[in-house]
C-alpha cells in the first residue's frame, strides 16, 4: 500500500495522543483514588453512589437520633428513679401513721409535714427541665408548667397534655423520648386498679356520713374481668354500689344496693371476715367480690364505684389531710381513720406501680435504642462496603495498568522517532 | 513541432522540465490542507511518417492531473461532518459530565444537609438554632440547585452563541466557494486544462463546511458545484449564495435556530433539517441533552418545593398558626411553569399561563406528577392539541377545560388557564413546566427571616379524660389537606350506650359531624350528637380531614377530646413528617425519590456522555480510515518525489545528451565541409 509522508506523521501523533490520554485518565484515577472519576466512566455505579450514599447518610441520621433519644429517656429516667424512691419514703411514713396505737396527733402532724416536704420534692420532679429548657413531663407544650396547685379547687392540675415527642430512630421506627406528666402522676387508677372501695356513704364523690362501726373494707377483687366490663357498661346497673348493713336484734345483715334499680338485695346474713359478691337485685353480676372485716354499725355503708385516674399529688393531699385530722371524735373514728389511710396507701402503692410501669417502659425503650445502635452499625459498614464497591479503585489493577500504558507510549514515541527520521533525502 | 534529434532532445527537455515543477510542486505542498499530490501525463508526439517506416517525434505532456477520487472525498467528507458533529456534542455534554462528577458539589449532598436539618428541627422543636440551621440547610440546598441551573443556563448562551459564529463562517465557506465557482469557470474554459489547486481549494472548503454542517454537492457541467444542506435546501448555486443566519426561534425565542435568508424574508429550517458537522452536534446537544437535564433538575426543585409545602401546610408553627391563619406562612416560594406564546401568533391571541396542581397526598405523604419532558399547545380551528414533546402523546379537546379534563385523567402535574377563549388557527405555545423551575426556586423570605414559622409541629392533639374509668386509648390524630380548625373544637366524643339497646348497639356519640370509616370500609357520616356502634380501631374523621382512632375497651360516660394543639412548643411530629419525604417516593408519580430521580439525571448524563464518547472514537476511527484510503492515493509521499526528482534530472540530462549528440553530429557534417 502506498503511504503518504503526512499519514506516517498524523498517525505517529495520534497514537502517541491516545496512549497519553489513556495515561491522563489512569493518573486521575490514581490521584483521586475513586475508580468513576465522572459519571461517563461508570454511569449506573454513579447513580448506585448516590443512592448508597444517602442511604448512609440517613442510617447515620438515625445513629445520630439515637443517641439523641438515649440522653432524652436517661434524663426522663433519673427523674423516674427519684420518683420511685421518694414514693418508697413516702410509703414507710404512711405504714408508720398507722400505728394508731402508739401515735399521738402531733406525732401525726410531723409526718403530715414531712409528706409536705416530700409533695413539694415531687413537684420539683414533676416540673423538671431538660437542657434546653423545656419541661420533661409537660407532652408536647414544652414551655408551660406542667404542674401547678390550682388556686380555686386547692388541687394540683396538669397543664401539658399526652403528646409523645417523636424521634426517627430507624427507618421504620419512631420513638417517643418523652413521657407524658399524666401518665406518671394523673394516670394512676385508683383502688385496685378495676374498682375502688371506700366506707360511708359516697355523695357525688365525697364522703357524706361517716360509718360508726368498727368495719373495714379490703380493695376487692376481680375474679372475671370480663363480666365486669360487661355489667359496669349495662344499663340495668349503675354505679357507685353500695353495700348497706343494717343491725336488728344483735344480728347483722347485709344488702347490695344498686342506684339504677334502686333496690337492695336480701338483707342477708353477715359475718366479718366473709367474702360480698358483687351482684344486684336485678340480676347483674360484676364478677367481682369484696371482703368486709370488723363489726358495721347499723347504717353503715360501704361503696364501690370503678376506678378512675387518681393524682399523685392528690394522693398526697389526701394523706396529709389524713394525719392533720384530729382523731378521736365521732366525726372520725380510728377505724374510719384506719379505713381511710388504707384506702391511700393502695393508691399509693398503685401510683409506686404506675411509676414502675413507665420505668419500665422507659428501660424497653432504652433497650430498643441499644439493639437499633447495634444494627445501626452494622449497616453502616455494609453501606460503607458497598460505597467503596461501587466507586473506589483497585490500586494494583491501576497502576499494572499503568506500567502498561507507560511502556506503550514510550515504544510509540521511539518508533515515531525513528521512523521520521528515515527519508530518501538524507542520501541526495 | 520539433523534428529531428534536436527537436526531440527539446521536447525531452521540456517533459523533464515539467516533471520536476511538478514534483518540487507537490514537495512544497506536502503539508498543504486539501492538496492532492499532482504528476505530468506524457505523451509520445505523433510519429512522422516515412518510407523506413515510424520515426518517434519525442514527447510531450498531454495534462498535469491531481491524483483525485471522488469517491473517497465523499467518504472523507461524510465520515468528518459525523465526527465534527460527535465531537462537538461530546464536548458539550462533558461540562455537564463534569458538572455532575463531583459527589460533594451536587445537588446530593446539599439534600442531605437539608434533610439533616429537618430531623434536628424534630428533635429539638422548640429550639430556635435548629430551626435556623434548618433555614440555612434549605438556602444552600436552594443556593446548589440554582448553580446547577445557573451552568446549564451558561451552557444554553454558549450553544447560542456558538450557532451564531457557526452560522456567520457557514457563510463565509459559501462566498468562498461561490467566488472559487466563478475562478475555476474563468481558469479551465480558456485552456480546457483542469484547475487543479483551485480545485483543491474548493474541496477543501466543502470539507470544512462539512465540519460545520452536512452538506452534499453537485457538479454542473461547467465545473462548477452545487452545494445544499439539510434535504435539498441551496446553499450555493454556480456563484450565487443563500445566506444562512441565526436568528431566535419563533416558538422560543430564547434559544437561536438557523434560517435562510430568502427574498421573502428569513426562513426558520426545522432542527431537523440540521444535520452533521458541529451545529448538528450543537442543536442534537441542546434538544437530547440539555433540556433533559434542565427540566430534569427543574422537576427535582419543583417537586421538592410542592411536596415540602403540601407537608408543611399540614402543620403549625411555633406561633401557633396553622394553614388556615393569615400569619402562616409557606416555606418554599414554588416557580412557576413557564408558558412561551410563539411570536407567529396573531396579536389577538389569549395569553395561555399554566400553574402547578397540589400535589396528591399518599401514605402520609405527597406526590407529584410532573415529567420533564416540554409541551406544546396547538389550534388547528377546531380543536386545542397539547403534545408531550418527549413522546409526542396527544390531550385533544374543543377548549382549554376539556384539555384540564383530560389532564385530570392522565395527570401531568399542572393545568392550564387562558384568559380568552378566541384562538386564530395555528396559535401555538410551548409549556415548559420545569424548565427555569431549579432557578426560580427560593426560601419564603418570611420565614427565612423567622425561623419560628417553621411548621414543626402537627395542629391538633387528643386526650382521654382523667375521669375515664374504661382502658379506651385515643391516637394522637392526624390531618389532611383541606382540614378546618376555626370551628367545632375541641370536639368531644362520648361513649354512652343508647337506651333501649338497639343490635348493634349504638353507644359512641361526638360534639361534630364525623364520618366513620369501619376496616377498608366506606365511611359513613353522622350528625353532630347522633350515635353510632363503637368499634375499636374504626378511623373517625371530622372538620374536613381531621381523624383519629380509639381501641380498647370504653365504659359509659368515657369521654375523649381533640383540640387544636396550643402552645405546642416540643412538638415536631410535623417535622417528622417532612423528614419522611427524604425517602418517600414523591416525584415522577410516586415512582422515585428526590435522590433516586438525581440520581437518574446523573445516570442519563453519564450514559449520553458515555455513548457519544464511544460513538465518537468509532467515528474517529471511521474517520481516519477513510482519510487513509484518500491519503493513501492523493498524499504526497516525499520519498517518491525524491526518487521523481532523480527520474525526471536523469530525464533531463539524457534529453540534454541527445542534443549533445545532436550538435556533435552536426558539428561532424561542418567539419566534412570545411
Amino acid at each position: 500500500m502506498r503511504i503518504s509522508t503526512s499519514q506516517i506523521y498524523n498517525n505517529g501523533a495520534l497514537g502517541i495522543q491516545r496512549n497519553q490520554s489513556e495515561l491522563y485518565k489512569l493518573q486521575n484515577q490514581i490521584s483521586t483514588g475513586r475508580r468513576v472519576v465522572t459519571p461517563e466512566d461508570d454511569p449506573v455505579a454513579a447513580a448506585q453512589a448516590l443512592i448508597v450514599t444517602q442511604s448512609r447518610d440517613v442510617n447515620e441520621q438515625h445513629i445520630d437520633n439515637q443517641g439523641n433519644a438515649s440522653s432524652q429517656l436517661g434524663l426522663v429516667d433519673s427523674q423516674l428513679n427519684s420518683l420511685t424512691d421518694l414514693l418508697h419514703n413516702v410509703r414507710d411514713r404512711v405504714i408508720q401513721a398507722g400505728n394508731t396505737g402508739t401515735l399521738s396527733n402531733a406525732d401525726r402532724q410531723g409526718i403530715a409535714t414531712e409528706l409536705e416536704s416530700r409533695l413539694s420534692e415531687m413537684l420539683g420532679i414533676a416540673n423538671s427541665q431538660n437542657g434546653a429548657g423545656d419541661y420533661l413531663f409537660s407532652g408536647y407544650q414544652g414551655a408551660a408548667l406542667p404542674f401547678a396547685l390550682d388556686g380555686t379547687t386547692g388541687a394540683f392540675a396538669y397543664a401539658g397534655d399526652d403528646g409523645e415527642r417523636l424521634l426517627q430512630v430507624s427507618s421504620s421506627r419512631q420513638m417517643a423520648v418523652n413521657v407524658a406528666g399524666s401518665d406518671v402522676f394523673m394516670d394512676a387508677r385508683g383502688g385496685n386498679g378495676t374498682f375502688v372501695t371506700a366506707s360511708g356513704v359516697d355523695v357525688g364523690g365525697v364522703v357524706g356520713a361517716i360509718n360508726q362501726g368498727t368495719g373495714t373494707i379490703d380493695t376487692g377483687s376481680v375474679l372475671n374481668p370480663q363480666q365486669w366490663q360487661q355489667a359496669v357498661n349495662d344499663p340495668l346497673a349503675g354505679q357507685p354500689l353500695e353495700i348497706r348493713f343494717s343491725v336488728a336484734a344483735g344480728v347483722t345483715t347485709y344488702g347490695v344496693y344498686d342506684p339504677v334499680s334502686n333496690t337492695t338485695t336480701g338483707p342477708l346474713p353477715f359475718t366479718p371476715g366473709q367474702v360480698i359478691p358483687l351482684l344486684t337485685s336485678a340480676g347483674v353480676d360484676f364478677g367481682s367480690q369484696v371482703v368486709v372485716n370488723g363489726q358495721p354499725a347499723n347504717g353503715d355503708t360501704f361503696t364501690i364505684k370503678p376506678s378512675s385516674s387518681q393524682s399523685l399529688f392528690q394522693t398526697m393531699q389526701s394523706l396529709i389531710g389524713i394525719l392533720r385530722t384530729p382523731l378521736g371524735s365521732t366525726s372520725y373514728t380510728s377505724t374510719e381513720y384506719t379505713n381511710a389511710l388504707g384506702a391511700q396507701l393502695t393508691n399509693l402503692d398503685q401510683a409506686s406501680a404506675n411509676v414502675s410501669r413507665v420505668q419500665a417502659s422507659v428501660g424497653a425503650r432504652m433497650n430498643e435504642l441499644d439493639s437499633l445502635g447495634n444494627s445501626s452499625s452494622d449497616l453502616d459498614i455494609q453501606y460503607q462496603t458497598s460505597l467503596s464497591t461501587l466507586q473506589d479503585l483497585d490500586y494494583v489493577k491501576a497502576l499494572t495498568d499503568f506500567t502498561m500504558q507507560q511502556t506503550n507510549l514510550e515504544a510509540a514515541q521511539k518508533s515515531f522517532v525513528q521512523i521520521s527520521g528515515l527519508s530518501l533525502f538524507n542520501y541526495l | 513541432m520539433a523534428t529531428g534529434i534536436i527537436g526531440t532532445g527539446i521536447s525531452g527537455i521540456q517533459a523533464a522540465q515539467l516533471g520536476l515543477l511538478t514534483a518540487e510542486h507537490n514537495i512544497t505542498n506536502a503539508n498543504t490542507p486539501g492538496f492532492h499530490r499532482q504528476r505530468t501525463v506524457q505523451a509520445s508526439n505523433t510519429a512522422m511518417s516515412t518510407g523506413s517506416g515510424f520515426v518517434g517525434q519525442g514527447v510531450h505532456v498531454s495534462t498535469i492531473e491531481r491524483m483525485y477520487d471522488k469517491f473517497l472525498s465523499g467518504q472523507v467528507s461524510s465520515a468528518q461532518t459525523a465526527s465534527s458533529e460527535l465531537d462537538a456534542y461530546y464536548t458539550q455534554i462533558k461540562q455537564i459530565d463534569n458538572m455532575l462528577a463531583d459527589p460533594n458539589a451536587g445537588v446530593s449532598p446539599a439534600l442531605q444537609a437539608f434533610f439533616t436539618g429537618i430531623q434536628q428541627v424534630s428533635a429539638n422543636p422548640s429550639q430556635l438554632p435548629a430551626r435556623q440551621a434548618m433555614i440555612s440547610s434549605a438556602q444552600a440546598l436552594v443556593a446548589r440547585y440554582q448553580g446547577l441551573e445557573d451552568r446549564i443556563s451558561q451552557m444554553y448562551d454558549g450553544v447560542n452563541s456558538q450557532l451564531t459564529t457557526s452560522v456567520a463562517t457557514i457563510n463565509s465557506y459559501s462566498q468562498q466557494i461561490a467566488s472559487l465557482n466563478g475562478s475555476i469557470l474563468t481558469a479551465q474554459s480558456s485552456n480546457n486544462q483542469p484547475a487543479n489547486d483551485l480545485l483543491d481549494q474548493r474541496d477543501q472548503l466543502v470539507l470544512d463546511l462539512n465540519k460545520l454542517i452536512k452538506v452534499t454537492t453537485t457538479t454542473n457541467t461547467d465545473g462548477t458545484f452545487n452545494v445544499y444542506i439539510g434535504n435539498g435546501q441551496q446553499l450555493v448555486t454556480g456563484s450565487q449564495v443563500m445566506t444562512m443566519t441565526a436568528l431566535p426561534s419563533a416558538a422560543d425565542p430564547s434559544r437561536f435556530a438557523v434560517g435562510l435568508k430568502t427574498t421573502g424574508g428569513t426562513q426558520e429550517l426545522p432542527e431537523s433539517l440540521i444535520t452533521g458537522g458541529s451545529l448538528g452536534g450543537l442543536l442534537s446537544f441542546r434538544s437530547g441533552s440539555l433540556d433533559r437535564v434542565a427540566n430534569d433538575l427543574g422537576r427535582n426543585a419543583a417537586s421538592l418545593a410542592l411536596t415540602f409545602n403540601a407537608q408543611n401546610a399540614l402543620g403549625q408553627d411555633l406561633l401557633g398558626n396553622i394553614a388556615e391563619d393569615s400569619g402562616f406562612e409557606d416555606f418554599f416560594n414554588v416557580p412557576t411553569p413557564t408558558v412561551v406564546a410563539s411570536t407567529s401568533n396573531a396579536a389577538g391571541d389569549p395569553t395561555v399561563t399554566a400553574a402547578y396542581t397540589s400535589p396528591p397526598p399518599f401514605s402520609g405523604n405527597f406526590y407529584t406528577d410532573l415529567t420533564n419532558s416540554d409541551y406544546r399547545l396547538n389550534y388547528d380551528g377546531a380543536n386545542l392539541t397539547l403534545t408531550r414533546l418527549t413522546d409526542n402523546k396527544l390531550w385533544t379537546g374543543v377548549d382549554l377545560a376539556a384539555i384540564n379534563a383530560a389532564l385530570l385523567a392522565d395527570p401531568q402535574g399542572f393545568a392550564l388557564a387562558e384568559t380568552s377563549a378566541v384562538y386564530t388557527v395555528g396559535a401555538s405555545y410551548l409549556i415548559q413546566p420545569t424548565r427555569d423551575a431549579a432557578r426560580d426556586i427560593s426560601v419564603n423570605a418570611v420565614v427565612a427571616a423567622d425561623p419560628r414559622l417553621i411548621a414543626a409541629a402537627a395542629p391538633v392533639r387528643t386526650q382521654a379524660a382523667s375521669t375515664n374509668t374504661g382502658g379506651a386509648v385515643i391516637t394522637a390524630g392526624s390531618v389532611a389537606p383541606g382540614y378546618t380548625a376555626a370551628v367545632g373544637l375541641p370536639a368531644t366524643f362520648t361513649y354512652s350506650p343508647v337506651l333501649p339497646a338497639a343490635v348493634p348497639p349504638l353507644n359512641m356519640s361526638s360534639s361534630v359531624p364525623v364520618t366513620v370509616t369501619h376496616g377498608g370500609g366506606a365511611p359513613v357520616a353522622y350528625a353532630a350528637g347522633a350515635s353510632w356502634n363503637y368499634v375499636s380501631g374504626d378511623t373517625i374523621t371530622f372538620n374536613n380531614g381531621i381523624s383519629f382512632e380509639i381501641s380498647g375497651s370504653p365504659n359509659t360516660g368515657d369521654k375523649f377530646t381533640a383540640m387544636q394543639n396550643s402552645s405546642a412548643v416540643s412538638d415536631g411530629r410535623n417535622a417528622l413528617a417532612l423528614g419522611q419525604l427524604q425517602t418517600q417516593n414523591t416525584m415522577s408519580g410516586k415512582t422515585a425519590s428526590y435522590q433516586s430521580a438525581y440520581a437518574q439525571l446523573v445516570s442519563e448524563a453519564g450514559n449520553k456522555s458515555r455513548e457519544i464518547a464511544v460513538k465518537s472514537q468509532a467515528q474517529s476511527a471511521l474517520l481516519k480510515q477513510s482519510t487513509d484510503a484518500r491519503d493513501s492515493l492523493s498524499g504526497v509521499n516525499l520519498d517518491e518525489e525524491a526518487a521523481n526528482l532523480m527520474r525526471y534530472q536523469q530525464a533531463y540530462q539524457a534529453s540534454a545528451k541527445m542534443m549533445d549528440i545532436g550538435n556533435k553530429l552536426f558539428d561532424s557534417l561542418l567539419s566534412i565541409m570545411s
